[in-house]
C-alpha cells in the first residue's frame, strides 16, 4: 500500500514536471502531451527489476495486489447485514454538451457507454433477480431509453444506438423521471439510481431541493459518479439519499468506481422488515414449439419459458409475467444472489513467524494443490481460513471470495462429519 | 485534550491539535510572560481563534492570584458571535476538568441595535436612530418627568434594571449576544445596560474594535479596564486603516447645513430654558468654571484610558471663559460653521496642516486653539443640560465639534484637504473638507500604553516587519506560521499572459487595452467551463469592473460565460449586494453554478467568506493598488516617508498585496476545504510583489505556476480540481498530527 501511495505521489510530481517542460517548448503543442502522458503516467520502466542473472523482469506485484484486494474485502464483507437483493436500478447517463469533451479518449460519452456496458453485464451476473433501466439526460430533458428489464443485451443495444450529445443536462428532470418510474415498482424492491454525470452544472426548471426530498421520502438511493469535478449538489443528493458520490480521475478509476455499485448495497432500515414474495419458477418450453410470446407480442419459435400460473410464454428470465404479474425466476438466479447474504469470512494472513514451524504446515494449497513455497523453497505469503484452518494460496483466496463463494475446506469438512447446514 | 506549555496547563477542547496551533500558543505564552505586545500571523482555517482563547483563558486560570482580563476585539458582530460560541465550548470543557474553579464571566458587547429587546425601539432602521429612541425612553430627565406623569412612555426593561440596582448582575458563564437578549427577556432587564455594567467585572469581553480605538466610544466603555489585561485584535490586517478612520473627519455641505439647523434648534432651547429654568444654565456654568476634571463623569485619576482626542492636560484645565456660557458657545460654533462654509467655496484643491488651519481660524473667525479643543466636551455638556434626547438629529454638529477638537489638539500627523469636486466627476461640484489622520499610531497608542499585552493577529500580516513601524510599537514576539497540510488544498497560480501570449495587467497604460480586456474575459470563460459551483472574481475598482464588464458584454463574452454559470455583481449599494450574494449562494447550492464579480477593498472582500463550494476558484484581476492620485493617500505617503522612513512604493505594494491576499484568502476557511487562486497580472511574477504575499500562499506557489498563460492555467485547474474533488470525497476528515501530551 505504501508503495502505491508513493506511486501516486510520483504521478503527481511527474505532472508538475511535465507542465514545466511544456513551458519551455510550447510550439510542440499540446497534441504530443496526450500520448506522452499515457507512458509517463504508467511509468512502465519502474515496474521492472533486474534479477540475479541480470535479466529484466516485472516486479512481483502479486502480494501487493493481494493486500489491496484483502483490504477491500474487509471493508466490504460485513456478514449478517441485510442486503437488498432485488434491486431496481436506473442508470442515468448524462449526454449533455459536456459529455462530448475529449479529456477521456475518445470522448466522455463513449467511455461512459463502455463502462456502463461492462457494468450491466457484471450487475446481472451478481444480481440475477434485479432489473435495470436506462435514462439519458440531454437538451435539458430526461428521456427513458429502456424500461426496467432483466436482459443485458437489450439495454446495451439501446444505449449504443443513442450515443450523441447536445444541450444542457438537468439533474432535476432526471430525478423526477426516475422517481415516477420507480414509484410503480413493488415495495420489496430496492430503488436505486446511478447517475454518470459529465456536466459541471445542472439547469433545472424548478427547485431541485424539493425533488431531492421527494426522492429521499420515496427511499430512492441515488449514487453519482462525476466525470469532471466535485459538485456540491451531487454531494448533497448522495448524502441525503444514502448513496455514494465519487469523482473519476481517469478511465481505469472510472471503471473501478462503476463496478463498486455492482454488489448489492446494505438494505435501508425501513425495508428491512422481512416479507415473503411470491415467485414462479417457469419451465423451459419444448424446442420446436411455436407460440406467441407475451413480451414481444409476436410468434416465436422454440426456446422461451412458460409461466407456471397463467401459462403465458416469456422469452427471458428473470422477469415479471405480463399477464398475471408473477415474478418469474430460475433457481440458479436465487442461488447466485444468495451468497451476498452469507459472505465467506475473510481469510487470515499467515504471518512468517508461524511459518517458521515447518512440521505442522502443509506444503501445498488446499484449493489448487500447488506448492505454497516460492521457488528456492522459501515460504511465500499465503492465507488460512479461520474456520477450517486450511491453507490457501493467494490466487485461490481471490477465486474463493469473488467467484466460488464457498470455502472448499469448510465444505469438505462438513461432508466428512456429516454435519449439514451448519453455517447457512 | 490537556497539555503543558512550560508552567501553564492548557485546556484545549478538541482531541487533536495542529502543530501550528501548538507553536502559536507557545509564542503567545512567551509574549504574555514578558508582558509585552506581539504580532502573530497564521492562515485562516487553522483554528487561530480557539488557540488564542484556550491559551489565554488557561493562562489566566493558572495564575489565580493575579487575574488577567481578556479583551477580544473583532471586526463584525458575526465574528463576535462565532468567537463567543467557541469560547462557550472551551468553557464547558474547562468546567468538566476543573469544576467550578474554572468559572468565568464572558460576554459580548455591541450597540443597542444588536442588544435591545424593547420592540418599539429596536424596530428603528439604523444604529443611530435606535440609540436615539433608547435615549428618549431612558434619559434621566425623561424618567423624572415620567415619574410625575405616567403617560410619558419609558422602557420597562430599563426601569426594571434600574430598580434591581446592585442585584442586576449576570451569573458566571459565557453569554453571546443572543444569550444576553434571552437573559434580559427572562429577567426583564435591559441587556444593553446590563452588559455595559458587567463589562467592568467580566473576565472575558468580546467587542468591536471601535470600543478601544475610537476615542469617543473608548472614553465611555473602556476607560475602566484594568491594566492587567490582554487585548487581542483579531483579523487585524487592516488595523492601521481602522485607527486612521477613527481620527478622520470629513465635512460636506450637507453637514454644515445640518449643523446650522442644530445650532438654531439649540438656541431656541436655550431661550426656552432661560424663560423657564434659568437656574439650570447657571449651574452648568458653575460646573464648567470648576473645570472638566472635577465634573462627576470625568474622573481625573490616571487610571482611565487616556483619550487621544483629549490629552490629559486638558482635563486639568478649566473650560475657557468665552465658551462657558451657552449662548457664547453657540455663537462660536456659528462662526466656525460659517468659516468652514467659506472655505468650502473654493475652486481649487487646498491642502494645509492643522497649525496653519488653526491660525487662519483664529484670524478670520476669532476662535483660538484652546476653544477648538474644548468644543467636543462643551457640546456634550450643553446637550445634557438642554436635555436633548434625539441625538441622531444632532450628528452634524457633533461631526463639526469632533473636527474642531481634533484640529485643535494635534499639530502633527494630520492634514486638511479641501476638494471642490470629486476627481472622477469634475463637473459636479461636491465640495468636501477632510481632516485626514496619517498616523495610525495616534489612535492605538493609548491601548499599547495602557494594557499589559496587546496581541495583533490575522491570516495576512505580511510583511510582518511593517506593522510595528506603522503602529509605532515594539513587539516582543512577531512570527508568521504556515499551515501544515497533508495535501495541497490550495493551488495558487500566477497568470501573466493571455492565450495569445500577450501580457495581461491592470497597469494604467494597459488597463483599457481591448486586448487585455479580451484576454481577461477569455480567462474567465475558460475557467467557468472547468471549475464547478462557485467562482469569485475580484477587480481593482468599481469603475474598472464596470468598464470591463461592459466591454465583455459588447463582445458577447459575457453571454458565453452565462451559458456556463450565472453572473452576480457587487455594487456600492449594500442591499443590492446582499441580494446578489444570497442568490449567488443559492445558485451554488442548487448546482447551477455562479460567478461573483466583486471589488478588492469592497465590503465583500473584507467580510464575506466564500468557503467550500461557494468558492472553488478565486481570480484576482490585477493588483489592487490604491487610487494613487488621491490627495489623502499622497499626503499619508509623504507623512510615512518623513516620519517612519517607509518608502512610498513599499507602502503601496504592501497595501495592494495585503488586499490581494485577503481577497484570495476568502476561499479557504478550513483545512478540509480546497480552492484555487489565480493572480492574473504580469506584475505578480516579479519578486518584489510576490514576496510580500503571506507565507502560507507562497509555500504552495510552485515555480512552474509562476508564469502561466490562459490555456495552461485552465489545464492545471481542470486537473487540480478533479484530483482534489476526488480525494476530498474519500477522506473528508483530514487526519492531523496530534501532539500526544496527556500530562497530569
Amino acid at each position: 500500500m505504501m508503495n502505491r501511495d508513493i506511486n501516486g505521489e510520483g504521478r503527481k510530481f511527474n505532472r508538475g514536471e511535465e507542465e514545466e517542460e511544456e513551458d519551455e517548448d510550447e510550439e510542440s503543442g499540446r497534441g504530443r502531451d496526450a500520448w506522452e502522458r499515457t507512458y509517463a503516467d504508467e511509468r512502465s520502466w519502474e515496474s521492472l527489476q533486474e534479477d540475479e542473472s541480470g535479466l529484466l523482469r516485472p516486479i512481483d506485484n502479486k502480494a501487493l495486489h493481494h493486500a489491496q484486494y484483502r483490504r477491500r474485502l474487509r471493508t466490504a464483507t460485513t456478514a449478517g447485514i441485510q442486503k437488498g437483493l432485488i434491486r431496481y436500478l436506473y442508470i442515468v447517463i448524462d449526454l449533455s454538451r459536456a459529455a462530448g469533451e475529449m479529456d477521456y479518449k475518445p470522448s466522455r460519452m463513449v467511455v461512459v457507454a463502455r463502462q456502463v456496458e461492462a457494468f450491466i453485464r457484471e450487475f446481472f451476473d451478481q444480481n440475477p433477480l434485479s432489473q435495470i433501466g436506462l435514462v439519458t439526460l440531454k437538451d435539458g430533458v430526461a428521456q427513458c431509453l429502456t424500461d426496467l428489464g432483466g436482459s443485458p443485451e437489450s439495454h446495451i443495444k439501446a444505449l449504443m444506438g443513442k450515443l450523441e450529445c447536445s444541450g444542457d443536462s438537468s439533474l432535476q428532470n432526471g430525478l423526477d423521471l426516475v422517481h415516477d418510474l420507480l414509484n410503480q415498482i413493488p415495495s420489496y424492491g430496492h430503488r436505486e439510481v446511478l447517475i454518470l454525470y459529465s456536466a459541471l452544472s445542472t439547469c433545472d426548471p424548478g427547485d431541485i431541493m424539493e425533488t431531492i426530498q421527494k426522492c429521499k421520502s420515496a427511499k430512492i438511493r441515488c449514487s453519482i459518479i462525476g466525470l469532471s469535478a466535485e459538485l456540491y449538489i451531487c454531494k448533497y443528493l448522495c448524502q441525503e439519499t444514502g448513496g455514494l458520490y465519487s469523482v473519476a480521475l481517469d478511465e481505469p478509476h472510472l471503471k473501478e468506481l462503476v463496478l463498486e455499485h455492482a454488489p448489492p448495497p446494505p438494505a435501508i432500515a425501513e425495508f428491512a422488515i422481512a416479507n415473503l414474495i411470491k415467485m414462479g419458477f417457469p419451465q423451459r418450453a419444448a424446442e420446436g414449439v411455436i407460440s406467441i410470446c407475451s413480451c414481444h407480442k409476436e410468434a416465436k419459435f422454440g426456446g422461451g419459458y412458460t409461466c407456471p400460473r397463467c401459462k403465458a410464454r416469456v422469452c427471458e428470465l428473470p422477469t415479471e409475467c405480463r399477464i398475471c404479474g408473477l415474478t418469474l425466476v430460475s433457481s440458479p438466479h436465487l442461488a447466485r444472489s444468495y451468497h451476498h447474504l452469507f459472505p465467506i469470512t475473510p481469510f487470515d494472513d499467515v504471518s512468517p513467524s508461524i511459518t517458521n514451524i515447518p512440521h505442522k504446515l502443509p506444503k501445498s494449497c488446499f484449493g489448487c494443490q500447488q506448492s505454497l513455497l516460492n521457488p528456492g523453497n522459501l515460504p511465500g505469503p499465503w492465507v488460512a481460513c479461520p474456520k477450517c484452518k486450511q491453507h490457501f494460496c493467494l490466487d485461490c483466496d481471490i477465486y474463493i471470495h469473488e467467484s466460488l463463494h464457498n470455502c472448499p475446506g469448510c465444505e469438505s469438512f462438513k461432508q466428512s462429519n456429516s454435519v449439514t447446514n451448519m453455517e447457512v | 485534550m490537556k497539555f503543558q506549555i512550560e508552567d501553564v496547563t492548557v485546556y484545549f477542547p478538541y482531541d487533536n491539535i495542529y502543530p501550528e496551533q501548538y507553536a502559536y500558543m507557545v509564542e503567545l505564552k512567551r509574549a504574555l510572560d514578558a508582558k509585552g505586545h506581539c504580532l502573530l500571523e497564521m492562515p485562516t482555517g487553522t483554528g487561530k481563534t480557539i488557540a488564542l482563547l484556550s491559551l489565554i483563558t488557561s493562562y489566566a486560570l493558572s495564575k489565580p492570584s493575579n487575574p488577567i482580563k481578556f479583551i477580544y476585539c473583532t471586526r463584525t458582530v458575526h465574528e463576535m458571535e462565532k468567537t463567543l460560541s467557541e469560547l462557550k465550548l472551551l468553557h464547558n470543557y474547562q468546567l468538566q476538568h476543573l469544576g467550578p474553579a474554572a468559572k468565568i464571566l464572558a460576554l459580548g458587547l455591541s450597540s443597542r441595535k444588536n442588544l435591545c429587546i424593547n420592540p418599539t425601539v429596536v424596530s428603528a432602521e439604523n444604529r443611530d436612530s435606535v440609540d436615539a429612541a433608547c435615549r428618549k425612553l431612558t434619559a434621566s430627565w425623561v424618567r423624572e418627568l415620567a415619574a410625575e406623569n405616567p403617560r410619558i412612555p419609558t422602557c420597562s426593561f430599563f426601569e426594571n434594571y434600574e430598580k434591581s440596582a446592585s442585584e442586576a448582575i449576570l451569573p458566571p458563564g459565557v453569554y453571546t449576544l443572543q444569550d444576553l437578549r434571552a437573559y434580559g427577556k427572562l429577567k426583564g432587564w435591559c441587556p444593553y445596560f446590563l452588559a455595559r455594567h458587567m463589562v467592568q467585572l467580566a473576565n472575558v469581553v468580546v467587542y468591536s474594535y471601535q470600543y478601544l480605538l475610537d476615542p469617543k466610544v473608548a472614553g465611555i466603555i473602556s476607560k475602566e479596564m484594568q491594566r492587567e489585561s490582554v487585548v487581542v485584535f483579531d483579523e487585524a490586517h487592516n488595523i492601521d486603516n481602522v485607527c486612521i478612520e477613527a481620527l478622520s473627519v470629513s465635512v460636506r455641505m450637507q453637514t454644515l447645513e445640518g449643523a446650522t439647523r442644530n445650532i438654531n434648534r439649540m438656541s431656541q432651547e436655550i431661550d426656552r430654558f432661560k424663560a423657564t429654568d434659568a437656574g439650570r444654565l447657571r449651574a452648568e456654568y458653575n460646573r464648567l468654571v470648576e473645570g472638566l476634571a472635577l465634573r462627576g463623569d470625568l474622573p481625573a485619576s490616571d487610571a482611565w484610558l487616556a483619550n487621544p482626542a483629549l490629552p490629559n492636560d486638558i482635563l486639568k484645565e478649566a473650560v475657557p471663559g468665552n465658551i462657558r456660557r451657552a449662548e457664547h458657545f453657540l455663537s462660536v460654533l456659528r462662526r466656525l460653521v460659517q468659516y468652514i462654509r467659506g472655505r468650502l467655496q473654493t475652486e481649487n484643491v487646498e491642502k494645509e496642516g492643522p497649525v496653519a488651519f488653526v491660525a487662519s481660524v483664529n484670524t478670520q473667525a476669532g476662535i483660538d486653539q484652546k476653544m477648538l479643543r474644548f468644543c467636543y466636551d462643551r457640546l456634550h455638556s450643553l446637550m445634557l443640560t438642554l436635555e436633548i434626547s434625539d441625538t441622531d438629529e444632532f450628528l452634524h454638529i457633533q461631526t463639526i465639534c469632533d473636527f474642531a477638537t481634533l484640529v485643535g489638539t494635534y499639530t502633527r500627523g494630520f492634514s486638511i484637504i479641501i476638494e471642490p469636486f470629486d476627481e472622477r466627476m469634475p463637473h459636479i461640484p461636491d465640495p468636501v473638507l477632510q481632516l485626514c489622520c496619517h498616523d495610525a499610531s495616534l489612535a492605538i497608542k493609548p491601548v499599547f500604553e495602557r494594557f499589559q499585552s496587546v496581541v495583533i493577529t490575522s491570516g495576512t500580516l505580511s510583511p510582518i516587519d511593517l506593522y510595528p513601524r506603522l503602529l509605532n510599537f515594539n513587539p516582543v514576539v512577531s512570527r508568521s506560521f504556515t499551515m501544515s497540510l497533508t495535501r495541497d488544498c490550495i493551488c495558487p497560480m500566477v497568470l501573466t499572459r493571455g492565450s495569445d501570449q500577450l501580457p495581461v495587467s491592470t497597469k494604467y497604460d494597459l488597463r483599457s487595452d481591448p486586448g487585455v480586456e479580451k484576454n481577461y474575459g477569455k480567462l474567465l470563460l475558460e475557467m467557468v467551463s472547468v471549475v464547478p459551483d462557485g467562482i469569485v472574481c475580484f477587480f481593482v475598482s468599481y469603475s474598472y469592473m464596470d468598464g470591463i464588464v461592459n466591454s465583455w458584454h459588447e463582445t458577447g463574452l459575457l453571454k458565453e460565460i452565462m451559458q456556463h454559470k450565472l453572473v452576480f455583481i457587487e455594487t456600492q449599494d449594500v442591499v443590492e449586494t446582499t441580494l446578489a450574494l444570497d442568490n449567488y449562494r443559492k445558485a451554488c447550492d442548487c448546482g447551477r453554478g455562479a460567478v461573483f464579480f466583486s471589488v478588492a477593498r469592497g465590503k465583500v472582500a473584507e467580510g464575506i467568506d466564500f468557503d467550500r463550494h461557494y468558492g472553488r476558484l478565486v481570480i484576482m484581476f490585477g493588483v489592487p493598488f490604491q487610487y494613487t492620485l488621491s490627495r489623502i493617500l499622497l499626503a499619508r505617503l509623504e507623512y510615512l516617508r518623513d516620519t517612519f522612513q517607509i518608502k512610498e512604493g513599499d507602502f503601496l505594494t504592501f497595501d495592494a498585496l495585503r488586499q490581494a491576499a485577503q481577497c484570495v484568502g476568502r476561499v479557504i476557511r478550513s483545512k478540509a476545504d480546497y480552492g484555487m487562486m489565480i493572480f492574473a497580472d504580469k506584475r505578480y511574477s516579479r519578486h518584489d510583489k510576490r514576496s510580500k504575499l503571506p507565507g502560507w500562499i507562497l509555500s504552495h506557489l510552485r515555480d512552474a505556476h509562476l508564469n502561466l498563460s490562459t490555456d495552461m492555467a485552465a489545464h492545471i485547474a481542470r486537473e487540480g480540481i478533479k484530483e482534489e474533488g476526488s480525494q476530498m470525497i474519500i477522506k473528508v476528515a483530514v487526519l492531523d498530527l496530534s501532539i500526544a501530551c496527556d500530562s497530569t
